[in-house]
């Protein structure tokens, strides 16, 4: 990669996430001495000893590119979201966190209250007779001490803030992100503003090569341990659901070449308003039976359902959260 | 875009909708949503001044989008759709709020009702902005016909259709043409002969230069769409004649007349059919009548028949349906066998009589002078039947409770005639799957509408005729098959066919071949593209029904004129007011 080009001045962040992300940023491996010779890493705090408040010193645009990932669960979360959107030529949400809400978002099938009740009162390693609970402001004799504000729901990016462009998965596939990378360093031109980047356009049965026929007929729904696959035909043809349909293609459908049917993270195509929805829809269509009590049986087979289809795209989806 | 007009009609429907629903207020609020031009209300929007307000509005104040709110689109979304082509606007620039049926109709809270006709209205407003200019697209019509079935129907048919000078490809399962009409001695009521209702027909079909006809063959597979079906027809396994190798044949449209089959009179185990000897059906009885030889299986002239209707029909425990033609033909019988032995006494033992066609009542006024013994008896009381002793002189006894006298009757009977009704056949499911039509519970092909469309199916360009159909007589079915013919000949005449344009379509940009799609049609108008490795829809075939467009976990399959922005941005209106 060519040095005498100005570097790209560049930060990596986690807010509501794993570490995964950061991980995958990791996995260029060798790449990554390409990485910082083309760009300076100004914050990264899982792998630089850099403060937030380096950070709010910058001047407004001062960073070419973050790649922001994890999802938005509490008032840090979404103080940083804005904070490196201001100071961001480029905020690009990274992972399927920051893309559609994740794994955290799930969190929203539930409420804050009823999270602290659990973690803080009922949990079998939680001793907490005062029933204390977390107060973003506490009074102690040595003086106030703050925490950050744990909201009701878990949102995506794009819903505190403005995002530029997305690259979905969990993680993204490193390589997917070693392209979007040489493209902004190379001065390639970028797509519009929005866009999915680093994925296809299609789904995952568009690349998967495991046999597809019309027999889509299931009379019981099995959960990927309860069949011997074959490692040939379509997961769905066998009653595994497989979220390959209804989700991106550009992963090079890993999970499916190790005989996992898709989980989904890569999200939907352009186009779907609620991935999960649509995968219902879809599944609801091959249930080979036609009484409503034989049709009941056959969806009870559905392990978690509402965590199977909206594993990755609860916060984005149109039911979006509980509603108390 | 360009700039957004919306006209909104608020119909009174006389006092239908106004009575209840505060249509000024409607119109009022209309009026405030940003885009809409202009709001009226109008006592009968569907009438002809409504309809010109509209055009005559849509011209001078340039609307561009169009809403109705009135009765349900079933009702008159045609005729809004149609102002809007006088007025020289896409007819599909329109969107109906239903605030009769869905509102006015089913409240009387003239504030709530009035609240909910304004979120309708307001749905309506914002989903027509999102409406897209569609056309409908055209499709050639090859003239050939098939008709399944050589039958009364089917031959009727194919001589309508080959006599306007198209080719005809008839396909019947027996190795003769006549269908149950050929197994029949006389009709009823006039007593024309069958054989010479028939014989001039067979042989016209047989040697008609446009008809060509498989016999001891059946359909095996039809693919395609109206105008442009492809039919592959073989021989029935182990008779197949000169038709044995499958034949491939090119037409445009379809005519199913399969006809019926007889009940099996064995499963009404109450009259002792196939045990008791002398209990026989109504086609056995044709049988011997056509053979000229009426007598019991001991081979006596019968001095006693009794006639038993409705078996198999009209009962919850077999067919709840009338079979229509037993009881004129039972009539028939008691002629037949009068005149064939005068003087043999014959009990008709009926529930109802019904001598419901033309000529019908007059049949039955002569048939009583006739001194046939008219005995009625309850729908669950049925007739009992017992062998008779030696000192009897006859061969059996039976028991009826008379309604009418109110009387328990024994009655004497060599021979029992059992009136068995009309079912329909066990390969119809066969039939059914094959052309793509649906059957109601008891089997019978389902028409598209049954009192306005009696010989249409919901597949295009497949007609039903006859008794696939229902039970019915020689006359109705001959209508029928007419009908269907007549029907066929006006598409053939204008050589295109228009098809509507609320089809879906896959945007093969999207479309990644997961198939999902592929068997939920219940038009079969999905098809694989193996090379392309994507799915198409044949748009002629589709009607606009949506499944695969909600089933498609992609998006890439759009239902034209329910797009998820349409239906979306009509839901949040919806929720909005």
């Amino acid at each position: 990669m060519e040095t005498n080009r100005q570097k790209l001045k560049m930060a990596v962040y986690w807010a509501a996430s794993c570490g995964g992300c950061c991980v995958s940023v990791l996995d260029v491996h060798e790449k990554l001495f390409d990485v910082v010779a083309a760009a300076d890493l100004l914050f990264w705090p899982i792998a630089l000893d850099t403060k937030y408040r380096d950070v709010e010193e910058m001047p407004d645009n001062h960073l070419d590119l973050t790649l922001f990932n994890g999802a938005i669960r509490n008032s840090e979360n979404e103080h940083l979201a804005k904070l490196l959107r201001k100071k961001s030529k480029i905020l690009v949400a990274y992972g399927s966190c920051a893309h559609l809400g994740g794994i955290p978002g799930l969190a929203n099938f539930t409420s804050k209250e009823e999270i602290f009740k659990r973690v803080y009162h009922e949990s079998e390693s939680t001793i907490n007779p005062e029933k204390t609970l977390p107060s973003p402001v506490c009074e102690v004799k040595e003086g106030t001490i703050t925490i950050p504000e744990f909201y009701d729901d878990v949102r995506s990016l794009s819903q505190v803030t403005d995002v530029d462009y997305f690259i979905p998965g969990c993680p993204p596939q490193t390589e997917r992100l070693v392209e979007v990378f040489t493209a902004i360093v190379t001065g390639a031109e970028l797509p519009p503003k929005g866009s999915v980047v680093g994925a296809g356009t299609r789904t995952q049965c568009d690349e998967c090569i495991r046999e597809k026929t019309e027999n889509k007929q299931i009379k019981k729904f099995y959960r990927p341990w309860e069949i011997a696959d074959d490692g040939i035909t379509c997961f769905l043809e066998q009653g595994v659901i497989c979220m390959g349909p209804a989700t991106r293609s550009g992963c090079g459908y890993r999970c499916i070449k190790g005989n996992a049917p898709c989980r989904g993270c890569y999200g939907p195509p352009a186009g779907v308003p609620d991935p999960g929805a649509k995968m219902m829809s879809a599944v609801a269509g091959i249930i080979d039976e036609k009484e409503p009590g034989e049709i009941s049986k056959v969806v009870a087979d559905i392990a978690d359902p509402a965590g199977l289809f909206y594993r990755f795209s609860l916060p984005v989806s149109l039911i979006r959260k509980k509603v108390s | 875009m360009e700039e957004l007009r919306t006209g909104v009609y608020v119909c009174m429907c006389g006092t239908n909708i106004a009575k209840v629903v505060d249509v000024e207020a409607i119109a009022e609020f209309a009026r405030t949503v940003p885009g809409v031009a202009l709001a009226k209300t109008y006592k009968y929007m569907c009438s002809n001044p409504g309809q010109e307000m509209i055009v005559q509005d849509i011209r001078e104040h340039k609307l561009n989008r169009i809403v109705v709110a009135a009765c349900s689109p079933n009702m008159h979304e045609r005729t809004f759709r149609s102002a809007l082509r006088i007025a020289g606007l896409n007819q599909y620039l329109l969107e109906m709020a239903n605030i009769r049926e869905q509102c006015s109709w089913v409240h009387a809270d003239t504030k709530g009702a009035t609240e909910k006709a304004k979120a309708l209205v307001y749905a309506a407003i914002c989903r027509v902005k999102f409406h897209e200019e569609l056309e409908s697209v055209s499709v050639n019509m090859c003239p050939n016909v098939l008709i399944i079935g050589g039958g009364i129907a089917g031959m009727t048919a194919a001589l309508e259709l080959a006599d306007a000078g198209n080719q005809v490809y008839l396909v019947e399962k027996n190795d003769h043409l006549g269908g149950n009409l050929a197994r029949v001695d006389l009709t009823a009521p006039y007593l024309y002969s069958a054989r010479d209702l028939l014989t001039e027909r067979i042989t016209r079909v047989m040697e008609h230069k446009k008809i060509k006809v498989f016999l001891n063959s059946t359909l095996r597979e039809l693919k395609g769409f109206i105008g442009n079906f492809t039919a592959s027809v073989s021989g029935v396994n182990g008779t197949g004649d000169k038709t044995a190798k499958p034949e491939v044949v090119e037409i445009g449209n379809v005519i199913v007349c399969t006809g019926y089959k007889e009940f099996d009179a064995s499963r009404v185990v109450h009259y002792g059919y196939g045990k008791l000897p002398n209990v026989i059906t109504s086609f056995e009885l044709e049988k011997m009548i056509r053979e000229g030889n009426i007598r019991t299986k001991e081979g006596k002239i019968p001095k006693y028949v009794a006639i038993i209707h409705c078996v198999g029909s009209r009962s919850q425990e077999f067919h709840s349906y009338c079979s229509r033609v037993c009881c004129m033909t039972a009539l028939k019988y008691a002629h037949e066998i009068k005149s064939a032995n005068p003087g043999c006494y014959i009990s008709d033992i009926y529930i109802d009589m019904h001598a419901f066609g033309k000529g019908h009542e007059d049949f039955y006024r002569r048939s009583s002078e006739a001194k046939t013994l008219f005995l009625m008896y309850e729908k669950d009381d049925r007739p009992v039947i017992h062998k008779a002793e030696p000192k009897d002189n006859c061969e059996m006894l039976i028991e009826v409770n008379e309604k009418l006298s109110g009387e328990h009757i024994e009655i004497p009977a060599d021979l029992v005639v059992l009136m068995v009704g009309m079912e329909a056949r066990e390969d119809s499911h066969e039939i059914a799957r094959l052309v793509n039509i649906s059957q109601d519970n008891e089997g019978w092909f389902i028409e598209s509408h049954p009192k306005l469309e009696p010989v249409a199916t919901t597949t295009d360009g497949v007609f039903i005729a006859g008794t696939c159909v229902a039970p019915k007589d020689i006359p109705d079915t001959v209508a029928q098959a007419r009908a269907a013919a007549a029907r066929i000949l006006a598409r053939i005449a204008k050589e295109k066919i228009e098809v509507d344009a609320l089809f879906s379509e896959v945007n093969e940009n999207l479309c990644s071949g997961c198939r999902l799609c592929n068997t939920l049609c219940p038009f079969s108008a999905i098809e694989f593209d193996e090379i392309k490795k994507q799915s198409h829809i044949i748009s002629a075939l589709c009607k606009g029904c949506g499944v695969c467009v909600a089933a498609c976990p992609s998006a890439a399959i759009k239902g034209r004129h329910f797009t998820d922005l349409q239906v979306l941005s009509q839901l949040e209106g919806l929720l909005a007011v």
